[in-house]
């Protein structure tokens, strides 16, 4: 591996701590939309379809991105009970399985089916079904192919640094 | 069975196995789901059993995940996940556990009642097990180990009490079951109550009662100081805040003031706003506590997607049918296929979380309940109940994953899970009072109506 092909991975790196560090302030922008369309209709007697569904436009790119930030850090929920008596190798050689024959196969799937979902909705400039909601529907129907793409990429970065690790200094192996 | 039937079966221990190799469960899920639809196709194509899964089906998972992300209700999921972390991080649970464990210092014992109060009010505020968990094992378990309590009595304690949170509204666990039954969040939150504190006060009166009979688990305090006013002040002045905050969500949803949405919204900004005026927020921390709500919704929504394709997948090979005529062939009646049910998701939380049992098995066996004309939030609140014991059941047992984590040395797996076996006892105990008396549960829902 040449150290250019390593620069570009760990640009790809920052570059993506960069989306999940800023993505993080969906949160507080949830939290000041929940309070601005409360007061409204408590305050003023206000109801806004807007505010409402902005509501869960923020959430759903807020937990997208979150699973994607979850596989960068390795945060994803595993089960230690048997892994924690493995050795690093073994445990390197399951995560190489398991991302080759399942979770691979299963961001392709939704990969697959999640782009032809967000173009249909892209082609017919989908907004809201309800009078007085958001336009641009297909803007956040177009995050799930997104995120679900940033989740291969990082998925093949781990993918290359286990195999580096498994393939490149075998145990035992004669290293001049 | 068909041989559709015979896949349903199989995709299901193959997940368990799956799991236990400890690659991330989300992806087992959803890999475990691909990989079946490759094998239903070919079993069809190539062998001519019907399947009725292929390619086609399987994309239906892209629906399933916007009805996710198109959800105004589990919007209160990350909310809440957000006010548990302010909370956490304006450091009241250590000041109270300062203040309370002085207050119960004369006690025999009054250090484990201590983290026991401590734990109901964490799982009012966050419903989180990890964050509860560690939280109170981390203060509790250095001073009752240091008082010489029993290590197993020590660790059962933090391990049991901090799975309160996922019974104990707002919580997490409820607001999704809620979600996926289509019924009110306030009614189940309502309807959890009692039963919440029921299983508190069991596990207090253990506290109390156990040491009692057997003073070496929980050697006499030596030197307790005196109790004053200022100390009264004090933990009135931690607790006050806190409190008032959790009631004012709770109130606001039970009386039909605010949805859930609203409440944990606002609920999160009055937890800001503690942090704030108690001096200990500033701009690392609020960073902190956002990169936290991402990474924990993350997990959460990595193992909800997972399981969505999973329980696609399993649906489309007849397991619904496949559960619903196994159920209803039991020879017991009505109360007997309840109580089979409630027996299976015990056993199944030795090996799976309450995610992908919320997810997979509650949809499957909701129907069948509602079919035997029981009371859907009684029979959900029972499913709570016995999905709490899943925390805590080895070998998959996520809250002893947590503290094991975090414990001391001398806290090994064998001393957990000889500490947890009276809570699960006591757990089980709880979950019989409330399938003798659904009162406890009814009633609350009921009063909210009639005024």
């Amino acid at each position: 591996m040449t150290t250019e092909s390593q620069d570009r991975e760990t640009r790809i790196e920052t570059l993506l701590d960069r989306i999940i560090s800023a993505s993080s302030w969906v949160w507080l922008a949830l939290i000041a939309v929940i309070t601005t369309a409360v007061v409204l209709r408590f305050v003023f007697g206000i109801g806004s379809i807007e505010l409402e569904e902005m509501q869960w436009h923020l959430y759903a790119a807020g937990f997208l991105v979150g699973i994607v930030a979850c596989s960068r850090r390795n945060r994803h929920v595993r089960v230690d009970v048997l892994r924690e008596k493995m050795s690093p190798r073994t445990r390197d050689w399951i995560d190489l399985y398991g991302i080759i024959l399942l979770q691979l196969p299963f961001l392709t799937l939704v990969l697959v089916s999640a782009t032809p979902f967000a173009l249909d909705s892209f082609s017919v400039a989908e907004r809201s079904a309800s009078a007085g909601g958001l336009p641009y529907r297909w803007l956040l129907k177009g995050m799930l192919p997104i995120s679900f793409g940033l989740l291969f990429l990082t998925t093949i970065s781990q993918l290359i640094q286990i195999a580096r690790r498994l393939f490149r200094n075998p145990p035992g192996a004669f290293r001049p | 069975m068909s041989v559709r039937e015979w896949l349903a079966v199989a995709m299901f221990v193959v997940f368990i196995l799956g799991i236990l190799s400890g690659f991330p469960v989300a992806w087992v899920l959803g890999g475990v789901a691909v990989l079946f639809t490759a094998i239903a196709i070919i079993v069809q194509q190539d062998f001519g059993h019907y399947t009725g899964v292929d390619w086609h089906f399987a994309s239906i998972v892209t629906d399933r995940i916007w009805d996710l992300m198109d959800n105004w209700v589990l919007v209160a999921l990350p909310m809440f996940v957000c006010m548990g972390l302010f909370l956490d991080r304006a450091g009241i649970a250590s000041d109270l556990m300062r203040d309370i464990s002085r207050l119960f210092g004369k006690m025999r014992g009054g250090l484990a009642v201590s983290v026991a109060l401590i734990g109901v009010v964490l799982a009012a505020s966050t419903g989180i097990i990890g964050a509860s968990v560690v939280l109170l094992a981390l203060l509790g378990l250095p001073p009752m180990l240091e008082a010489r309590y029993a290590p197993t009595f020590a660790a059962g304690t933090v391990c049991a009490v901090g799975t309160l949170g996922i019974l104990i509204p707002p919580s997490i666990m409820l607001v999704l079951m809620a979600d996926r039954l289509a019924i009110s969040v306030g009614d189940l939150f309502l309807g959890a109550v009692i039963p919440g504190l029921l299983l508190a006060s069991l596990y207090i009166a253990f506290l109390v009662l156990y040491p009692a009979f057997r003073p070496e688990i929980a050697p006499a305090p030596e030197h307790a100081e005196e109790l004053d006013l200022a100390l009264f002040g004090s933990v009135l002045r931690n607790i006050v805040p806190a409190a008032g905050l959790i009631l004012a969500v709770l109130g606001s949803i039970f009386f039909g003031v605010a949805t859930p949405t609203e409440a944990s919204g606002i609920g999160a900004l009055g937890a800001l706003l503690l942090a704030i005026s108690r001096r200990r927020l500033n701009r690392n921390v609020l960073r902190e506590v956002l990169r936290e709500t991402t990474l924990t919704t993350g997990y959460l929504f990595g193992i909800f997607v997972g399981a969505s394709a999973f329980a696609l997948v399993l649906r489309g090979l007849g397991g619904d049918e496949l559960i619903s005529r196994g159920l209803l062939g039991l020879p017991f009646g009505p109360n007997g296929v309840l109580l089979s049910i409630l027996l299976v998701t015990f056993l199944l939380g030795f090996f799976l979380d309450w995610i992908e049992i919320t997810f997979i098995v509650l949809p499957l066996v909701a129907p069948v309940v509602i079919g035997l004309d029981f009371d859907i939030v009684w029979f959900t609140v029972l499913f709570a109940v016995c999905l709490q014991t899943s925390f805590l059941t080895p070998p998959v047992g996520f809250a002893l994953f947590y503290v094991k984590g975090v414990a001391p040395p001398e806290i090994d797996v064998r001393t957990l899970y000889l500490g947890i076996l009276p809570f699960v006892g006591l757990q089980l105990l709880g979950l019989a009072i409330i399938f003798i008396w659904p009162e406890l549960v009814t009633w609350l829902p009921a009063r909210a109506y009639s005024q």
